[in-house]
């Protein structure tokens, strides 16, 4: 297998809160267009390294540089700036706003204040819209406001933004919850078809959804890494079972 | 005027004023009935020679005398010398007065049925006394005041007596220092003392008196003392003596040092004082703040209520205690703040707030329109101004200096805060209500699955926080009146209070509210009381630069919205 | 064509409504049937629909409570009131160059920043950009420091506090307690005339009707969809991101020269301006005109203020003292029943 150069390395990245140490990650590495789930207990840091990764919580020390940058220090609309997209776990989109009005803040533009006040929508970033709204099936919804959604289709609003974006790592938190079965395979597909060009990372719970798209799978524990490996190899090691399949058997 | 009388009369008078006199040594007495007789002659020669002789003399048995005459109230009725009191006016426009005893004492004369004799001023002939008679009799007034039974004259006396510089008064001073009881005016009479005796010819007694001066820590005698060591109008120097110089030196030193603690002291206590009156208030805001997220803009108005049933209760009061223990209605009305605010909160919460949680801005709105509506309503049943009177024991002060006074009232709010606090932190950890409360403030969903009555324990919230700014209410009666926009005045401090403490926590509300009210004070000093105030909105807004979330934010992986 | 009859029926109601309001009525007060009190009080209200449509677009539709606009109302008001008031000049009651009441504080020469209001042109300016720049820079530290919700509506009240008491004060050389007044001409125009207030009415309904239309280009802009992003869900903007400091400082500066435009337009209409208006009730009562026509709807803040200080001139005028009983009520009905406003009622009604 030929990797592609790396893009991001976290390293001795550590949060506590009150004195609780919640992520303690000596090391970890995504390169480019690769696609890495993350799995592990509740509990086990997950969302916390995404939050950290886009700038929301800072870490008491460590580094995670990607490109040229350190993400550690940085804001999070400069984060955003850098390449970097998250799609949170609870799909939060603008209720007010109309789907059309959500996926066209979510271009990626300039954000300034002046740009804002005189752009117009150019022809190409309509179609684009356009595009990314029939991917993922939301061409029909597109002038009703995002308030009407239901759970799952807010999930793939959510999922929209972020690819509209146009971020060169995408941090994705849960993704198939709330879904269809046949959504979540949709899904699949299309972060599948993303990882063409760009790298993701994942956090899921829905085992059958980690097979479908896994290739390599980190197991994060008490804020550690676990294990780190294939799919197949992750899931027969017995500590991994343990910890985490051990107590989920219905998703195991 | 009215017409003067025949020579031989007044005769006759002070052969019968001799008789009446009390027995005294034959010396004594005749001296004083020279003097008397001197004064009855009306005749201004005379009174002036009596005044001279009296006023030598240092005898207090003179004093309601002079006064009387001093104060143009000596009358003469049938030959005896009395006081009258206020006059009164009949139908007719007649003057009448009571009369008293102007010799030895002041004590009113009682008619045949033991009532006080009230005579008609015609019958009688003003003792006439003029400037110079006036000015004769000034120096013995307070000299004898320093005898006199009320304090505060006593301290008056005592301060006028050493700034006047008259050497004579030693005598009198050192002849009260034996018979004064109060340990604060003790301590003036010794600084009075040490002030003369800066001026006495031999430089032992000087040296001694810059010492006295040094341990009295009395800051007043400050620039006394510079007078004594710089140069004069003449250029020369009041000190000769360079030993005495060098001690006035070191008790300048050291008063100055003094002084400056005093102002530390002093500003510190105001400080407090206005701190734990914004704590007090900004307690009841944090407990609502913290349970529901709501910044209740009729917090001062629950205060207001807190004060105006404290002020029925004293009324009340007024009328159904006998007047030795009218101080106790300030106790009774206590816990009756604390729950006609608290009811009241409740019944608000009930009505409105209720429907309002996570909708913090409008709640904010809707309180803000109880407040208008609950001032209105004050000021149609109560009018503008009202006050409740301050109890007997916590007027006065404790006197730390005599510069340096700290009131009771203030001293008392603060103490109150304290137990509040204690009170309220006890409530809170060691209840299993507080339990219910913190664990709903922290997980709110979590705790209704956990079978806590997150509703019924956010109204008990504020039943507590609106119950508090009731007392907060009470406790302001102490220092000031109650009006219907009372609340208004230390309202918005207290939110910044709440603001700059934190998301609802305590210990935060006592950080800050110690924190701008001495802040407050300590800029005062260089700046008026309003820029003071837009100062410290200033460094608020900056030290939110560095903890947006104020001095005690809550931690953790939160939502934050 | 479906989309000609849609702009004949955008055009037709704002055409209308500039017909009755800025022409009409200043010609039937000219012919003597709308009396004078009135078409000048209808003037004041339009001024206030000004500062309201501000107030809409920081509250309404970027979600930001600030209590302190009547300040910044307050500051417009002043720099045209100094302005009037040193173009008094000599007609005052004490005959001297200075205003009246420097000369009753026994102040020899005018203060320093009173020499730009000479000029209409400064008095202009300075009127719109000191309340800019003040909310520029105490909108950068709070929003910076990413104050919002309750705390920021705090703050800006503590700050309305905090200019009040100083306006307040005589050594700041703004008229203390009895404020700017006594003002005799504008540009030259006897502001006693008659003429002059129709001047100034249509001055003010057609700034109105002007700033209505500036702030719907901004709401219909990509910014103005920002700024509904950010009352929904700030914290998810954030990470799309936008930098959410810049957006909240930029509709603030813009609240506030709404507003100071409001006060500009205001103070030759009264004749007077004190810090009676900025007090830290004057800021929440412009709240709620703009919550009782309708936050989140530009129509709203303007039916909201006029409709709320008429009722006031009719209370105050009918029933004195019920006044304060009356707002409270309104404040907390609104905030209950309808909050969404009288728009929020009629479109209500028009889905059933």
């Amino acid at each position: 297998m030929i990797f592609d150069p790396i893009l991001l390395t976290v390293q001795n990245l550590r949060v506590s809160f009150d004195g609780f140490v919640a992520l303690d990650i000596r090391e970890f590495v995504l390169h480019d267009r690769e696609l890495r789930v993350v799995i592990g207990p509740n509990g086990a840091g997950k969302t916390t390294f995404l939050d950290v990764l886009c700038g929301k919580t800072k870490p008491d020390r460590g580094s995670a540089r990607f490109d040229k940058f350190d993400l550690t220090h940085m804001s999070e609309d400069a984060i955003v700036k850098a390449g970097v997209g998250r799609k949170f776990q609870t799909p939060s989109v603008f209720t007010s706003l109309s789907v059309y009005e959500n996926l066209m803040l979510a271009l990626k533009t300039d954000r300034n204040v002046l740009f804002s006040l005189f752009s117009r929508l150019s022809d190409k970033n309509r179609d684009r819209i356009h595009a990314v709204a029939e991917q993922t099936g939301l061409t029909d919804h597109l002038h009703a406001p995002a308030a009407s959604l239901s759970h799952g289709q807010k999930q793939w609003l959510e999922i929209a933004m972020v690819i509209l974006q146009d971020p060169e790592l995408f941090l994705i938190d849960e993704p198939a919850a709330g879904m269809t079965d046949e959504e979540t395979v949709k899904t699949g597909e299309i972060l599948q078809r993303l990882t063409m060009n760009h790298a993701i990372i994942v956090i899921e719970h829905n085992m059958e959804f980690v097979r479908q798209i896994a290739r390599t799978v980190t197991v994060l524990h008490e804020g550690k890494v676990l294990v780190e490996g294939p799919m197949e190899q992750v899931q027969n090691d017995p500590r991994v079972i343990e910890c985490y399949l051990g107590k989920h058997p219905e998703t195991a | 005027m009215k017409p003067k009388r025949h020579k031989f009369l007044r005769a006759i008078c002070i052969i019968t004023f001799a008789l009446i006199s009390g027995a005294q040594s034959i010396h004594a007495q005749s001296d004083h009935l020279l003097q008397l007789g001197r004064i009855v002659s009306g005749n201004r020669d005379s009174i002036t020679t009596a005044v001279k002789a009296i006023a030598d003399q240092n005898d207090l048995a003179y004093y309601a005398l002079m006064t009387a005459l001093f104060n143009g109230e000596l009358y003469l009725k049938n030959g005896e010398l009395v006081v009258i009191g206020d006059l009164q006016e009949d139908d007719y426009g007649d003057s009448f007065a009571p009369l008293y005893t102007a010799y030895p004492q002041r004590q009113p004369i009682l008619n045949a049925d033991g009532n006080p004799l009230i005579a008609p001023l015609i019958d009688f002939e003003e003792i006439d006394s003029n400037r110079r008679i006036r000015a004769l009799i000034q120096p013995y007034l307070t000299r004898m005041e320093i005898f006199h039974p009320d304090p505060i004259k006593r301290r008056i006396a005592a301060e006028t007596l050493g700034n006047r510089g008259d050497v004579t008064a030693i005598a009198t001073l050192r002849n009260a220092l034996k018979k004064e009881p109060d340990s604060n005016i003790q301590n003036l009479i010794h600084v009075a003392l040490g002030k003369l005796e800066l001026t006495s010819p031999n430089p032992d007694i000087r040296l001694n008196a810059a010492k006295t001066l040094k341990e009295r820590n009395n800051t007043f005698v400050l620039s006394f003392l510079r007078a004594r060591i710089e140069p004069d109008a003449n250029g020369a120097i009041p000190e000769s003596n360079p030993a005495v110089q060098s001690e006035i030196r070191k008790t300048i030193q050291w008063l100055e040092t003094f002084e400056q603690i005093m102002v530390v002291i002093q500003t510190t206590f105001v400080g407090i004082s206005l701190g734990s009156i914004l704590i007090l208030i900004a307690l009841g805001l944090a407990v609502i703040y913290g349970q529901i997220g709501i910044i209740n803009m009729a917090h001062g108005e629950f205060m207001m209520v807190g004060a105006y049933f404290t002020f029925i209760v004293q009324n009340i009061c007024l009328i159904v205690l006998p007047a030795a223990y009218i101080d106790l209605f300030f106790l009774l009305s206590l816990p009756i703040a604390f729950f006609a605010a608290g009811s009241m909160g409740l019944l608000i919460e009930t009505a409105v707030i209720r429907h309002l949680y996570n909708r913090p801005l409008e709640s904010l709105l809707a309180t803000w329109g109880i407040s208008l509506i609950l001032i209105q309503l004050a000021r149609t049943i109560f009018g503008d101004l009202t006050a409740v009177k301050l109890p007997q024991i916590l007027s006065g002060g404790f006197e730390l200096a005599p510069q340096v006074i700290l009131p009771y009232n203030r001293l008392f709010i603060i103490g109150f805060t304290c137990l509040i606090l204690i009170a309220l932190i006890a409530f809170f950890f060691k209840t299993r209500f507080g339990l219910c409360l913190r664990a709903v403030t922290q997980n709110r969903d979590m705790s209704a699955c956990m079978g806590i009555p997150t509703r019924r324990v956010d109204a008990i919230a504020f039943f507590v926080g609106t119950g508090i700014a009731g007392i907060a209410g009470w406790a302001m009666t102490l220092i000031g009146n109650v009006v219907p926009n009372m609340g208004q005045t230390y309202i918005v401090d207290a939110f910044l209070v709440v603001v700059v403490g934190g998301v609802g926590k305590i210990l935060g509300a006592v950080v800050a509210g110690l924190g701008i009210g001495i802040s407050n004070k300590v800029i005062e000093p260089f700046a008026e009381a309003v820029y003071a105030k837009v100062l410290i909105l200033g460094l608020i807004i900056l030290f939110l630069q560095l903890r947006p979330t104020g001095i005690f934010p809550a931690k953790g992986r939160h939502e934050d919205e | 064509m479906k989309m000609s009859k849609n702009t004949a029926m955008t055009y037709a109601r704002p055409i209308l409504i500039f017909l009755i309001f800025g022409i009409v009525a200043p010609v039937l007060n000219a012919t003597g049937v709308i009396s004078d009190t009135t078409l000048n009080l209808w003037g004041r209200y339009f001024c206030f629909a000004i500062a309201a449509l501000g107030i809409d677009l920081i509250w309404g539709y970027t979600g930001i409570l600030s209590l302190c606009q009547a300040f910044f109302f307050c500051l417009g008001g002043y720099a045209v009131g100094m302005y009037m008031l040193l173009k008094t000049g000599a007609q005052g009651v004490y005959g001297s160059a200075l205003p009246d009441f420097m000369v009753w504080n026994r102040v020899e020469q005018l203060p320093l920043f009173w020499e730009p209001f000479h000029t209409f042109t400064f008095a202009f300016i300075l009127g719109l950009l000191v309340p800019a720049l003040i909310a520029l820079i105490f909108g950068y530290l709070a929003f910076r420091s990413r104050l919002k919700g309750v705390y920021f509506a705090i703050i800006t009240q503590a700050l309305a506090l905090g200019i009040y008491l100083i306006f307040l004060r005589n050594e700041t050389m703004l008229g203390g307690t009895n404020g700017l007044t006594d003002f005799k001409t504008m540009l030259g125009f006897e502001l006693a005339d008659p003429a002059t207030k129709r001047g100034l009415y249509t001055i003010a309904f057609t700034a109105l009707f002007a700033s209505y239309f500036l702030c719907r280009a901004i709401v219909n802009s990509k910014l103005g969809r920002v700024l509904i992003a950010i009352r929904d869900s700030e914290h998810r903007l954030r990470f799309i991101g936008y930098r959410i400091a810049s957006y909240k400082v930029f509709v603030f500066v813009i609240a506030s020269m709404f507003g100071a435009f409001g006060g500009m337009l205001y103070v030759p209409q009264t004749g007077i301006i004190t810090p009676g208006r900025m007090d830290v009730q004057a800021s929440i009562e412009m709240v709620i005109w703009v919550a009782i026509g309708g936050r989140g709807t530009l129509i709203g803040p303007i039916i909201g203020a006029v409709l709320v200080n008429l009722l006031y001139s009719f209370l105050t005028g009918a029933f004195p003292g019920t006044w304060l009983y009356f707002l409270g009520l309104l404040f907390i009905g609104v905030v209950l029943f309808f909050p969404d406003g009288l728009i929020g009622l009629t479109q209500l009604k028009r889905k059933k």
